[in-house]
Order: structure tokens, then C-alpha cells, then sequence
């Protein structure tokens, strides 16, 4: 390689980059507004026509930092808080509870917002991680279903508020599959060996395997997770893969049959192929919820306060309802959608997925943080996994 | 003060090395002696660490475990012994293919006239400059049942009214392989084409002179003067493999559990930094006693460049 | 004259190695027109344009763009473009400095003694060997320790606080590119032949005219080397970036990560087309540039 051309190469993607910088700081920096602010209601690129928020907030911080989840937002509710408040939203993402977690316990971060799952949120607690809820500044409050109150992670809920919540379960693709399986023990039968997915969470998979044994998903008893250990050792060579990123591609390729996977999953493979189907285990299904938390040093608390607020209402909260199936705790948004949009709304009730039975609700099962038992949940996984 | 550092060799190597070293020191050297004096931490209940001197978590890699089945004191858990070994193993293979496919190749680059030559290693280069995680996704568009190999080895079969069963080539070990090795082979392809490329051409006419047919002068002349580049090329390839969790993570289904997988694992799911740093300090001298030796027979030199 | 020159069988395995490198790069952008949105096999090109974009389950059946929908929803996409930015002006600012400093430091490694000199130059091997969580789960814990200090000790509170973003992923990349471009050019330096400097110094240049003029040109292509391993280590970073960023410096490979575990639309495989396309222009000028100045001599 000359000099002369490797120095040209520099040069284009010099060019290159300039380009795209130019474009993308021009695009970055301006919410996808059509309308000026002075007249009538905001409108986002969509033709989606922004609520007024209810109540309005006083806000002087002009940017708000939320450590997410990645794809979890209708697009229209983003636009609508930037054009409504005029606040830059700026979003970070992971993937995994532990990812989020390795980040903000080491500290240096300014996010002000994150939205960990149910059971890492005590540990947050613990670790002085978030600051307390000012319920006062959140009227909107009240628009949550009980049900997924005060629940034993956060009693009170002075850390966090719910978002969405989902169930992992049996999911099952009926035309390929005679006897379909109708509990987690089913799971183990030798004629599924080799077409089952399942989800790479171990707390989830080794708790299903505690309740085919009886136990309880959250034991910390040695003797009781050797038994899984061996129980699970059994299954491991059955499964043709782990997969907590997306499942359904699998199911859906036709590359397994059936296996374990959680709601928005089941619902978006069902949506390809109507004979997938998802069942809860006759033992119970795990239950889960992801919650907003305020993190402790957060620099636009009046801003977090302010998006919190104006996404709870139900005019803004049902868009959730569209793309993002998952169990929707907010019950102002499900009559807002019932009233006003009831072919979104139908789907969403109609559908086992989205709105499990009350029994299945009442039979499924929390993972909790387990503590200083938390390695020997990973060694089983390690070791199940490992000696494969 | 200038005039006197004009004069001053040595003050002045150390001044010209200094923004470099500040940058190793600060954010490589720190944070290695952190890792290294976590490793002989103990986990708090929460994750956190314990800061003491035990050596409970190397004891542990090494297999020695009081958690036994038949009730004895302590017994010998090779789980983790078992997972270094897959690793080694997997980048023995990925190496021995890598060199493999990558030797005509860059023999082929390093005859080619110099024209074609930048034209052919920048088509090498390419794929390298697209993501790295979106290269392993291709791979798994091209190998399960109704990807593109099979759909065209179907369509193959058709033609000749056979029967075929959709090859079940995704979530396999061999599937890890292949993505291992795809996604080095360029690292091995640079350093022997620029060791071929600095033979001299007149040996090859000296060794046709001396009556040498192809094969010999391939076997006493081509083959040992690119050593270095395949020395470069191997640790290029076999130290990263040993540390990737990607490619197994997408490729063998999370089934395949290798050095990189645990090691990610202990920081993230366990929280268990005290173990993954014993694991990562412990991966970590194995490649540098595997490179010392490498380079201690074999040379160090401009090969591992990709000029 | 070699034998080998024109073997049938060199240039067939060549062509081999080249198809299977090739072979998923042009599934990838084949599937960048799937009309699925599922994207988990290909089901044809989009057939039609329309006004809107007309769904019929996950298949797209029509779109304003016909069969580049996908990078019409990409182009639309603020995230990627933003991500994209960051990406390049972190690539960038770490490749020039560390080139920079790099090439300093192979300087004085090859040619100077010092104090340390031992130390140093096995502490650039480190970051070859070290696991890349590691290495950012270490530069992680000592930024936040440090901004912790000095934010407590300047009383910096609110916006003002130092935190992770992208100043700590640039230098957290030159950290590991460093390394790199240093060990290249001293392998650079290691063949030099010193006698043009002699020369030079003998002709009455002082030392600083004969770098300029003699040594670092004859250096060159090693520095430009090592520029462009530091430039494609840093676009395709991943994991230290991942924990050495902030809100509003994310980068593509980050991006892209997130959304391949979640969603793997075609656009994702439209990003991955239109950046292969981008450096295939590059390259293709380059020969242009290359012939056009070969024709000149």
C-alpha cells in the first residue's frame, strides 16, 4: 500500500464523515415536529397528533438522559414529549438487566432515568443507586392497576412505577407438534429432544425446573438446587438453543418447535404463523415487570418528572398498545383504547398473550433477587451449560 | 532548557514517549492492578467486593471444590478446566483452518502484479470494515434450515430429482467454527502475504538454477521465509478467538461455553467480579507465556503489520 | 522466474477464499430488500409503489420506495444517523492522536534509551492480550473513581459534573490503538536504513530538517498503517465502548448490537449495504485516483 493511497483514503472518509456528521447533527438536534409551537396541537411525522399534558409541569432543565431498554418506545411517544415540553430526550440502551446494572454500580454515569426488571431493583435499593419518588409530583399515578402495585420488590412503590409486564411460558407451534405440552414438566418428554428454545436466563430456566420439583422459584436451599441441577442437566441436551435476544426468528424459521419464551415474543411469532400457540404451565408462569427507577444523582429530576407524568396518562400511554405487546398495567390507557380505539384495544384483550387469564396471573410466579445465593444459580448454569 | 534537551539522548526518548505511556499507565496498567487485586477479593452478598488476600477463586478454576456430591470434604470439579480446554481446542482448529485458507490466498495477492495487488488486499480488507456482530448474524442467515446453503443445495437436488433433508448446520459446534474462522481469516491473510511479499525474487530463479522443481522450492525456500507471517497471523487469530464470546453466544445457540462466555458471565450475571477477574488474569498469562514462546523461535517482526 | 507464478490451482483456491468471504456480505445485502419485516428468510423484493406503506401482516405488499424501503426507513431514522456521527468523529479524533503519540513512542523505543524502556515496551502488549471487558469494566471503574474525586473536590454539580461520555470513549480508544500503531512503526523502523540520515546529516541538514525531510517520509506508510488499524479497531468497538459511554455518544456498533438482539429488521442489513457501498466507493476511487496519477508518470 503506497502512501499516496492510503493517504486518499483518508481523505475520502475525511469527506465521508463530514457528510454525515453535517446530516446527522442537523437531524439529531430537531424533534420530528411539522407544526410551530405557537399555534394548535403538536404533530409528530407520523400525523399523530399530540395529547396536551395533564397536568402541565414546570420544567427548567431542557434535556433529560434515560438509560433503556433497547426498542421499547413507540416512536410517537418520544416525539411528543420532545415537542410538548421541548426537552431533548437523549436515550442509551442495553439489553440485559446486568449490563444496565455493570454500568451504573460503577458509578460516573448522568443518566436520569433507567427501567430495570423486577427483581434487580432491591439490589439497586440496596446499593444507594436510586432516590426516592416524590409521589406528589405524579398525579398520573393513579392511572396503574393495582395489581401491579406495591408490589414486594418496591412495597409502596417509593423507587419505582411500572411500565410493562410480561409472562414467560410455553410456547408451541401446533402444527408441528401432536401432543402439545400442557405444564414445564411436559417440557422434559424425550420426543421434543432436539426442537426446543429456550429462554438464556437462568433464573428463569432453573426456576421452571424448581417448580416441576415442587420448590419455589426463589429458593436458596443448596440441597433443593442440587436436584434442579441434576433435573436441568437432563433437559439441557434436549434444547437446541438459548435464546433471550429473539426467540421467535427460531420458532418461526422452523428451526425449533417449541420451547420457552415470554409474551411479546409469543405474540410477534403468532402474528407469522397462527399456529403458534402459548400456554401456561400448570405450575405457574414466570411473572415479571419492568419499572421506571430515579437515579440518585439524577441532574433533571424536574424533567424525569415531567416524562413520567405525561407518558402515564392514557391518552399517550395507549400507544404501547400498537407495536408493544406486552401486559399492560395501566388501566387508563386500556379505556382510552377500548373508547377510542377498539380495534388496537380488541387485539390486545382478545388475545390470551397479552391478556392472560386472571388464573394465570394468580398461579405465576415472581423471581426475586436471591443474594448471596446468586453465584450458585450461575454455577448450575455454567456447569449445566458447560459440560455439555 | 531546550538547548540542553538537544543534547540530553536520553531526556529526549523520554519525552517522546511519554504521552504514550501516561495513556498505558492511566488505562491499562491501573486497571489491570485493580482487576489484579480483585481477583483475590471475596464477593459480598451483593456483588461487591470484598477486598482481602484469598486464593479461593483461583483454587476454584483450578477445580479444587468443596461443594461434592458423596459427602467427601473436597473433590475435584474439572467444569472449568473442561470449558479452557474447549477454548484451546477451538482456537487450535480455527488457527490450523485459518492457515489453511488463508495461505493460497495470500500467496495468489503476493504474485499478482502490483497493480492488482492493493485492489485484491483491499477486497480482503472490506468485509472487515462492516460490523463485526452483523458479519456472525450473515452466517446465521446463510446456515439454518431454510438459509441460503440450504435452500440452494435443495434447489441443486432438485435439478437431479434427489431427495433432501434440510442440513441442520445452525447451533452446532461446527457452526461456531466456521464464524470463528470467517471472521479471522483476514488476520491471518495480511501478515503472510507481506512475509511472502518480501521474498526476493531471485531466490526463486537461484533455487530453479539449482534444479529445484516446484514442490522443493515451495518446501526450502516459500515455506520458511513466510514463517514470521504465519507466526504473526497465529497469534493475530488464536488469542482473540480465546476471548470472543460473540460467535459462540450467536452461532452455537449459547450451548457453546467458552473462556470468553465465562469470563463475560462472571461480570455481568454472576456478579461475581472477584471470580472473572481471576478467570481474565489467568486467560491473560496464558497468552502472554504462548506468545513469548511463539516469538521467542519464531521472531517478531513486520509481519504482524499490515504494511 | 517462479513456477508458481500462474498454478491453476493457486488462482482457483484464491477465488474460493474470496467466495466465502464474500458469501455472506452479499446475502446481508441482498436481505436489506426482503420484503419481510420478520427478516428470518428471504421472501422477494417488494413488488409495488404506492403512497403509503401497505402491510399485510409483516410483509410489506407496497411502499413509497418500492423494493429501497428499507433504506427509506433509514434514512428517516435520527438514531442511526446520530450513532453514525459519533462513530466517525470518535474513530477519528482517537486515530489521529494515536498515530500521533504512537509513532513518538516507536521513535523512542527504537532509538533512544531510557529510563523504563523495559517496562514500556511490554506494557504495550497488554491490550493485545487482555479481554476486552476486562479492559472496559477497569477504565469504567477508574473514570467513575476519578470523576467522583474531582467532582467532589471542584464542587461540580448538575450539568457541569465530568461523567462518561464521549470524551471517555475517545480516550478510552486511543488506549487501545496505541499500542498498536506504536508496535507498527517500530516494526517500521526496525528495517530503516540509517544511512539517508547519515547523508543528510553529513550534507549539513540539523536533525530536525533530516526527520522532516529523510526519516519521516521514509516512515510513512508505516504510520498510515498503523492509522488505519487504529481507525478500524476504533469503528468496530464494542464492549470498552459500551462501558465507557454516555448519554448521546452512542455509537453504531452499539446500536446496531441493541437492535440485533431485539429486532432484526432489514433496515439493519440497509445500514450494513449502505456502509459496505460507502467503503467500496472509497476503494474504487482510490484505484482511479492511483491509475489516473500512474498515467501521469
Amino acid at each position: 500500500m503506497s502512501k499516496s493511497n492510503v493517504l486518499k483514503l483518508l481523505a475520502v472518509f475525511a469527506i465521508a464523515s463530514m457528510l454525515i456528521t453535517a446530516c446527522g447533527g442537523g437531524g439529531a438536534t430537531e424533534p420530528a415536529a411539522t407544526e410551530p409551537a405557537a399555534s394548535g396541537p403538536k404533530v409528530t411525522s407520523t400525523g399523530f397528533e399530540c395529547p396536551e399534558p395533564s397536568p402541565r409541569v414546570e420544567v427548567t432543565s431542557k434535556e433529560l438522559n434515560m438509560f433503556v431498554w433497547t426498542e421499547y418506545f413507540p416512536q410517537d411517544m418520544l416525539d411528543c414529549f420532545e415537542l410538548v415540553y421541548d426537552i431533548k430526550l437523549n436515550r442509551d440502551e442495553y439489553s440485559s438487566n446486568e449490563e444496565m446494572y455493570a454500568k451504573l454500580s460503577a458509578g460516573g454515569t448522568a443518566y436520569d432515568l433507567a427501567q430495570p426488571t423486577d427483581y434487580i431493583v432491591p439490589l439497586m435499593i440496596r446499593q444507594g443507586l436510586l432516590q426516592e419518588l416524590d409521589h406528589a409530583q405524579m398525579p398520573n399515578m393513579k392511572n396503574f392497576d393495582e395489581g401491579w402495585m406495591n408490589q414486594e420488590f418496591d412495597p409502596g412503590n417509593k423507587y419505582s412505577i411500572p411500565y410493562l409486564a410480561g409472562t414467560d411460558a410455553i410456547v408451541v407451534n401446533t402444527d408441528a407438534v401432536e401432543n402439545v405440552p400442557q405444564s414445564w414438566a411436559d417440557l422434559w418428554k424425550p420426543e421434543y429432544a432436539g426442537k426446543m428454545v429456550f429462554l438464556d436466563d437462568s433464573r428463569a430456566v432453573i426456576g421452571a425446573t424448581l417448580l416441576t420439583l415442587g420448590y419455589d422459584v426463589n429458593t436458596t436451599d443448596p440441597a433443593q438446587l442440587e436436584e434442579a441441577k441434576a433435573k436441568l442437566a437432563e433437559l439441557v441436551p434436549n434444547i437446541k438453543l438459548f435464546d433471550s435476544d429473539s426467540p421467535k426468528t427460531a420458532l418461526i424459521a422452523g428451526d425449533v418447535d417449541l420451547g420457552m419464551t415470554w409474551t411479546f415474543e409469543a405474540l410477534a411469532a403468532q402474528q407469522e404463523n397462527p399456529a403458534i400457540q402459548y400456554i401456561y404451565p400448570t405450575e405457574g408462569a414466570i411473572l415479571w415487570q419492568d419499572n421506571w427507577v430515579m437515579l440518585k444523582d439524577a441532574a433533571h429530576a424536574d424533567a424525569a418528572y415531567a416524562w413520567l407524568n405525561y407518558t402515564m396518562q392514557g391518552d399517550v400511554f395507549w400507544l404501547t398498545l400498537i407495536d408493544y405487546t406486552y401486559i399492560n398495567p395501566n388501566k387508563a390507557a386500556l379505556e382510552f383504547a377500548k373508547a377510542n380505539h377498539t380495534d388496537v384495544y380488541s387485539a390486545y384483550a382478545d388475545s390470551p398473550i397479552t391478556n392472560p387469564p386472571a388464573e394465570a396471573i394468580a398461579n405465576g410466579h415472581g423471581i426475586q433477587d436471591v443474594g448471596d445465593a446468586t453465584p450458585l444459580y450461575d454455577d448450575i448454569w455454567v456447569e449445566v451449560k458447560g459440560s455439555n | 532548557m531546550l538547548q540542553r534537551l538537544r543534547e540530553n539522548k536520553s531526556a529526549q526518548g523520554t519525552w517522546l514517549a511519554t504521552p504514550t505511556m501516561l495513556w498505558m499507565l492511566g488505562l491499562l496498567i491501573i486497571p489491570l492492578i485493580l482487576t489484579t487485586i480483585i481477583s483475590f477479593g471475596q464477593r459480598s452478598p451483593d456483588g461487591n467486593v470484598i477486598y482481602s488476600f484469598s486464593l479461593d477463586n483461583y483454587i476454584r478454576l483450578f477445580g479444587y471444590s468443596t461443594d461434592c456430591d458423596a459427602g467427601q470434604a473436597s473433590c475435584f470439579n474439572p467444569l472449568y478446566l473442561q470449558i479452557l480446554w474447549r477454548s484451546i481446542s477451538l482456537a487450535f482448529n480455527t488457527t490450523i483452518w485459518v492457515i489453511v485458507l488463508a495461505y493460497p490466498l495470500a500467496y495468489f495477492i503476493a504474485r499478482a502484479t502490483p497493480k492488482r495487488r492493493n485492489t485484491y488486499l483491499f477486497m480482503v480488507l472490506i468485509p472487515l470494515w462492516t460490523n463485526f456482530v452483523i458479519r456472525v448474524y450473515a452466517w446465521m442467515m446463510l446456515l439454518r434450515k431454510e438459509g441460503a446453503i440450504n435452500i440452494v443445495i435443495g434447489w441443486v437436488a432438485g435439478l437431479f430429482g434427489l431427495d433432501f433433508q434440510p442440513l441442520e448446520m445452525l447451533y452446532t459446534p461446527g457452526a461456531v467454527l466456521v464464524g470463528m474462522i470467517y471472521e479471522f481469516l483476514p488476520f491471518m491473510i495480511l501478515p503472510i502475504f507481506t512475509s511472502l511479499e518480501k521474498i526476493d525474487g531471485s531466490l526463486y530463479e537461484a533455487a530453479a538454477d539449482l534444479g529445484a522443481n516446484a514442490i522443493k522450492t515451495f518446501l526450502r525456500v516459500t515455506l520458511p521465509l513466510s514463517m514470521p507471517g504465519v507466526v504473526a497471523g497465529t497469534i493475530l487469530v488464536f488469542i482473540p478467538v480465546m476471548g470472543t464470546f460473540i460467535v459462540s453466544d450467536i452461532l452455537g445457540g449459547r450451548q457453546v461455553i467458552l473462556v470468553g462466555n465465562l469470563i463475560q458471565r462472571q461480570f455481568l450475571d454472576a456478579r461475581d467480579p472477584t471470580f472473572g477477574s481471576a478467570a481474565s488474569l489467568i486467560l491473560m498469562i496464558m497468552t502472554l507465556i504462548v506468545t513469548y514462546f511463539y516469538t521467542r523461535k519464531f521472531g517478531f517482526g513486520e509481519e504482524i503489520v499490515v504494511a | 522466474m517462479n513456477p508458481h507464478r500462474r498454478h491453476p490451482l493457486i488462482q482457483v483456491a484464491a477465488v474460493l477464499v474470496y467466495v466465502f468471504l464474500y458469501a455472506p456480505i452479499l446475502v446481508l445485502m441482498l436481505y436489506s430488500f426482503n420484503a419481510s419485516r420478520a427478516n428470518v428468510t428471504f421472501e422477494g423484493f417488494i413488488p409495488a409503489f404506492s403512497e403509503r406503506v401497505e402491510m399485510k401482516g409483516s410483509m410489506v405488499q407496497a411502499s413509497p420506495c418500492g423494493p429501497f424501503h428499507w433504506f427509506c426507513e433509514l434514512s428517516k431514522n435520527d438514531d442511526v444517523i446520530e450513532a453514525a456521527g459519533n462513530t466517525l468523529t470518535i474513530a477519528f479524533t482517537s486515530t489521529i492522536i494515536s498515530t500521533i503519540i504512537g509513532t513518538m513512542a516507536a521513535l523512542a523505543l527504537q532509538r533512544y534509551e531510557f529510563k523504563l524502556k523495559g517496562f514500556s515496551q511490554l506494557s504495550l502488549y497488554i491490550p493485545i492480550v487482555i479481554p476486552e471487558i476486562v479492559m472496559g469494566i477497569g477504565i469504567l471503574t477508574l473514570f467513575s473513581q476519578l470523576f467522583g474525586v474531582l467532582n467532589g473536590a471542584l464542587g461540580l454539580t448538575g450539568d457541569s459534573r465530568l461523567s462518561l461520555g464521549l470524551g471517555t470513549v475517545i480516550v478510552s480508544h486511543i488506549a487501545f490503538s496505541v499500542p498498536f500503531v506504536t508496535l507498527v512503526v517500530q516494526a517500521r523502523l526496525q528495517g530503516f536504513d540509517k544511512s539517508f540520515e547519515e547523508a543528510a546529516m553529513d550534507l549539513g541538514a540539523n536533525e530536525w530538517t533530516t526527520f522532516r525531510r529523510v526519516t519521516f517520509p521514509m516512515i510513512l506508510p508505516g504510520i498510515l498503517s498503523g492509522g488505519l488499524l487504529a481507525f478500524t479497531l476504533s469503528l468496530d468497538d464494542f464492549v470498552i465502548t459500551f462501558f465507557t459511554n454516555g448519554p448521546g455518544s452512542t455509537t453504531l456498533p452499539i446500536y446496531v448490537y441493541g437492535l440485533l438482539r431485539r429486532i432484526i429488521t432489514p433496515q439493519v442489513n440497509a445500514l450494513s449495504t449502505v456502509w459496505i457501498l460507502i467503503v467500496f466507493t472509497a476503494v474504487l476511487l482510490l484505484q482511479l485516483l492511483q491509475n489516473r496519477e500512474q498515467k501521469q508518470h
